[in-house]
């Protein structure tokens, strides 16, 4: 449903940035799947036909930018988002599309995941922006984060270079009210010109850049008149705290709760690379103590702490609070996990001797009330998955082997085989695609005495994303390297986006692209194989795969038992159960193999009967269980249609 | 001591390098495999107590238990172990011509066991290059593709547990001392079982001094050979001092100095050469090819021997005394080496934790 224009509506952060971007009048909208950004585009496709905006989710992050700069230069609006991590792998094109003069816009829509939920690392994105000298814009709230997309687009354009919008995972996530405003026309018909001004050749990198740094200062300029800044308390106070972002709204509910309102003003910087120097000085120069709120690294303390030094005699001596000097900490530490109100009035609470009163804590009656709503949930693959009988078999093989072989992943659910419910095989997991690379280190290391056998593992995505080239890599040096590709047809982790490997029955009319003929057309051997159907086949596979030379691609594919299940016909599920008679429970010496080791949320022991018992309302059919119970007592029973 | 789980047994056993790959713990639950000449526990289990314990020749093997239990008298330590006679045997005209390692008289009880209804499977040892596979074999005719001697530890109570969970109830199977000694400790069942029937109907025990690691000998043999082509091995009675290694119509004779070392640790605390807990036990018999040395330990291996003369397929004559001696000799010497070496290693009659073996204390003292 498009939203009405003009009217106040509750919006998820992310939800408000996709509007901005169409307000904005973007032609385009690419990206990546990523938590916590991937809301911003499943939003846009929603609006994409009665908008006219062309949506998609790319191979990667740096196709995704690449795409949406091909709107830019053609004089079209385009928006492209992404988590931190694929900042980091967009980062090549958008430190060089920097020095280009972009006749359209480019917002460039950053979400970073500070004490990461779902991430592998807590990066700051802001030090992008400093890096590619781009304008980079920090909301503090959904009404702000819309704003900003139609703003950074317009700037974008005006200046003609990319715009950042850097959001945090609970602004994203987190909703408030926006006035929505009219969606802005999409400009002429696009089209490149062909004598536009070169850019790339190594000798007009310094004209380039030299104008880039003059723009920077154009932008700068601007950005001290910006509305996105501003003071909130009393004139006249020596403490100051400078926050950023969504920050700046802790920054504010601490300084109420502490009743600091008349004793400490707040700068709230909403443009924060280039930092607007004059409004900082304003500021800081009449304060002598100076405290900092921000996600995640010391980024707007270390600006500030610069312009300061800068200009000594208008900032006075200052005693500078922040990260730096670990006044500013959260539980883990200065620059460690997210910020919130707690991180805040803990800082604040500190400044004052006596502390200022915090009010009343909660009841302890109504923490234990809401402790004991928490349902007490292992970690653990989704019943059906059919990464559980993946894992059961990697680590079958690879304890018959005995020489002591490892997994090694990267980004997916898969992820959590590091855990329990993979049977802790992955030992290294770090980016997308990051496995397949390291076996061909690991591949190389033979050469000096190493004898472990290595299986990388990745997903249909990630083999997409960044898969490929390791794989090149390996046949290109005749590497000894095992690829796992646990193929479930769509990206699950993030919410089961599309990818080249989903069927075009579900990509509507995508073209589906086969791993296993990439792999074969880059000259390695490739099979497929289901280890759902038959998990001792795929143990066979990886054995045999470990113990001979060369480039094994063992493509393991099965759909995401969750996303599939979702669609299909419910009827048309096999049901599985146990035969109590045969089931010997404790008398087994199985010691409960099925509900114990396959950690498999349908499978239960019945404490009453004393046998194993399967939940059907949760059971998805898939029939593992029936394959590793000793006692062939768990019973499959396929749909008459016969559902695959 | 008791009866404990398979983590005292991984820590003790698997861990220990004492793992001997019979297989005795394979097939009874899913936690226990064996791959390649070597057992492993692929997920945790944390029950107290198991069969895989219970069944295990490397660990807590109460040797007084199953003298009484199986022999009804105490262990003394004989050097023979517990027996009715000695014959000298090999196949009778009825079993058809085979690669015999001696006279053929394990295949030919086998063969006769199963024609003749006394067993209704036998679980045997095959090969497949240089790596031994246990088969579990209901036809006579198949016994012989089993037969001569492996020379490597095998999982052959693998296809035991196997066939005992595919239902049969009245097996024969061909076993080193370890295996033996395992399927003896199987014939107690365990207390939580209380309809346990023993399913084993003949165990035909082999003569053992040592067997060889298969990791280790396929290791080996693949720097001199083309494994795929090993068809059989022999070991020549001495003073030739060479495995020889049949790769078809070829062979290829390897100094035994070179094999000693795949010989695993473990296989030095076997007290036992000639299978002592079986019906019956076969081995050579030295200074005679073409003949076996075979004991007779109990009445229903016996009455198997008369039957299988009487249907022509075992010819028995009697055995030397000075062969006897020998034999026994010989079996006693490896009691001796045995015993010593689990003092030393405080292996046995431990007061704290896991012994490899239990046994009266005057029989060790007698021994060492």
């Amino acid at each position: 449903m498009t939203p009405n224009p003009l009217k106040r509506v509750l919006m998820l952060g992310n939800e408000a940035i996709a509007r901005g971007a169409l307000e904005g009048g973007i032609s385009y909208a690419t990206g990546y799947p990523g938590n916590p950004s991937s809301e911003i585009l499943e939003t846009l496709f929603k609006w994409s036909d009665a908008h006219d905006v062309a949506v998609e989710w790319s191979v990667n992050e740096i196709v995704a930018l690449e795409a949406a700069a091909a709107f830019a230069f053609s004089g079209r609006r385009a928006v492209v988002t992404m988590k931190q991590n694929g900042l980091n792998v967009a980062a090549d094109f958008l430190t060089t599309v920097s020095l280009d003069e972009l006749p359209g816009g480019l917002l460039v829509v950053v979400c970073d995941d500070p004490g990461p939920l779902t991430s592998s690392n807590e990066q700051d994105s802001r030090h992008f922006a400093r890096i590619a000298q781009i304008p980079l814009l920090e909301p503090s709230t959904p009404q702000e984060a819309k704003d900003m997309a139609v703003y950074g687009l317009e700037i974008s354009q005006r200046f003609g270079l990319p715009c950042m919008l850097r959001a945090v995972s609970r602004l994203s996530h987190g909703r408030g009210p926006v006035s929505l405003g009219p969606v802005a026309s999409k400009g002429p018909q696009p089209r490149f010109d062909r004598d536009r001004p070169k850019v790339g050749l190594p000798f007009l990198v310094t004209r380039n850049h030299a104008r880039l740094l003059r723009l920077r200062e154009e932008i700068r300029a601007e950005f001290e008149a910006s509305p996105w800044n501003g003071y909130t308390g009393p004139e006249g106070v020596s403490t100051l705290v400078v926050a950023s972002g969504l920050s700046a709204t802790y920054g504010l509910e601490a300084i109420q709760t502490l009743d600091l309102g008349d004793r400490v003003g707040l700068l709230k910087l909403g443009t924060t690379w280039p930092l607007p120097r004059e409004r900082i000085l304003e500021r800081v120069g009449r304060a002598d103590t100076v405290c900092f709120l921000e996600e995640v690294d010391p980024f707007v303390e270390e600006g500030v702490k610069v312009v300061c030094a800068e200009n000594g005699d208008r900032a006075g001596r200052i005693r500078f609070l922040g990260k730096n000097d670990g006044f500013v900490a959260g539980p883990d530490g200065p620059g460690v996990g997210e910020m919130n109100t707690d991180t805040a009035l803990s800082a604040l609470g500190r400044l004052f001797d006596p502390a200022p009163v915090q009010g009343e804590p909660l009841p302890e009656d109504l923490l234990a009330r809401a402790r004991d709503l928490l349902v007490p949930r292992e970690l653990s693959f989704c019943q059906g998955c059919p990464h559980r009988a993946s894992f059961y078999a990697l680590k079958t093989a690879l304890e018959l082997d005995g020489r002591d072989g490892f997994l090694v992943g990267d980004i997916g659910c898969y992820g959590m085989a590091a855990g329990t419910t993979g049977f802790q095989q992955i030992k290294a997991l770090h980016c997308m695609g990051s496995g397949m690379g390291n076996a061909c280190g690991f591949s190389r290391l033979k050469e000096f005495g190493f004898d472990q056998p290595v299986v990388a593992v990745a997903g249909d995505s990630t083999f997409f994303h960044a898969g490929l080239p390791a794989l090149a890599n390996a046949v290109h040096h005749n590497a000894d390297a095992v690829f796992v590709i646990l193929d479930n047809a769509v990206t699950a982790m993030t919410g089961f986006q599309v990818n080249p490997a989903t069927p075009a029955a579900v990509s509507h009319g995508k073209r589906e692209l086969r791993i296993e003929n990439a792999a074969r057309g880059l000259g390695a051997e490739a099979v497929v194989l289901d280890p759902v159907a038959d998990v001792n086949a795929a143990v066979e596979a990886v054995l045999q795969a470990v113990e001979t030379g060369g480039v094994h691609v063992l493509v393991f594919r099965h759909g995401c038992a969750t996303f599939f299940q979702k669609r299909a016909d419910r009827s048309a599920r096999p049901r599985v159960w146990v035969d109590a008679e045969t089931c010997l429970g404790d008398q087994c010496g199985c010691n409960r193999f099925c509900s114990r080791i396959l950690s498999c949320p349908a499978i239960l022991f019945d404490p009453e009967t004393g046998v194993a018992r399967i939940d059907e309302q949760v059971c998805t059919g898939c029939g593992l269980c029936v394959q590793v119970c000793p006692r062939e007592a768990i019973l499959l029973e396929r749909s008459e249609d016969g559902n695959p | 001591m008791g009866i404990k789980g398979s983590r005292e047994l991984v820590q003790n056993v698997l861990q220990a390098g004492m793992c001997i790959g019979c297989g005795a713990c394979v097939e009874l639950c899913p936690y226990f495999r064996h791959y390649k000449g070597r057992t492993l526990q692929v997920f945790p289990c944390d029950l107290e107590s198991g069969r895989c314990f219970a069944f295990c020749p490397k660990i807590e093997v109460d040797l007084d238990a199953l003298s009484r239990r199986l022999r009804g008298c105490a262990y003394e330590g004989l050097d023979l172990g517990v027996y009715r006679s000695i014959r000298a045997a090999r196949a009778g005209a009825a079993l058809p011509k085979a690669s015999f390692q001696g006279g053929g008289t394990v295949s030919a009880l086998m063969a006769f066991a199963l024609g003749s209804g006394v067993t209704d499977a036998a679980v045997l040892t095959d090969r497949e290059g240089a790596w031994p596979l246990p088969r579990i074999v209901t036809d006579a005719q198949d016994v012989l593709a089993c037969a001569s001697s492996k020379f490597t530890a095998a999982p052959t109570l693998q296809a035991l547990n196997r066939a005992v969970r595919l239902g049969h109830q009245r097996l024969g199977m061909v076993g080193t001392p370890c295996q033996v000694t395992a399927a003896a400790q199987m014939k107690g069942g365990l207390a939580s079982q209380e309809d346990f029937r023993d399913p084993v109907a003949l165990t035909v025990g082999l003569f053992c001094n040592w067997a060889l690691d298969p990791r280790a000998l396929n290791a080996f043999l693949g720097e001199r050979v083309d494994l795929d082509r090993v068809t059989g091995m022999d070991i020549p009675p001495p003073p030739a001092e060479v495995l020889v290694v049949r790769l078809g119509e070829e062979s290829r004779e390897i100094s035994l100095q070179e094999v000693r070392p795949l010989i695993p640790e473990t296989c030095r605390l076997c007290p036992d050469l000639t299978s002592e807990w079986a019906d019956l036990s076969v081995g050579m018999f030295e200074g005679r090819p073409g003949w076996n040395t075979l004991i007779v330990r109990t009445d229903r291996g016996g009455d198997l021997v008369r039957a299988a003369e009487e249907a022509g397929y075992l010819e028995l004559e009697p055995m030397p005394e000075e062969n006897t001696a020998h034999l026994a000799e010989a079996g006693r010497t490896k009691k001796e080496r045995a015993f010593r070496t689990a003092l030393r290693e405080n292996a046995v009659n431990r007061e704290n934790g896991c012994s490899v073996l239990r046994l009266p204390a005057e029989v060790v003292d007698r021994l060492t």
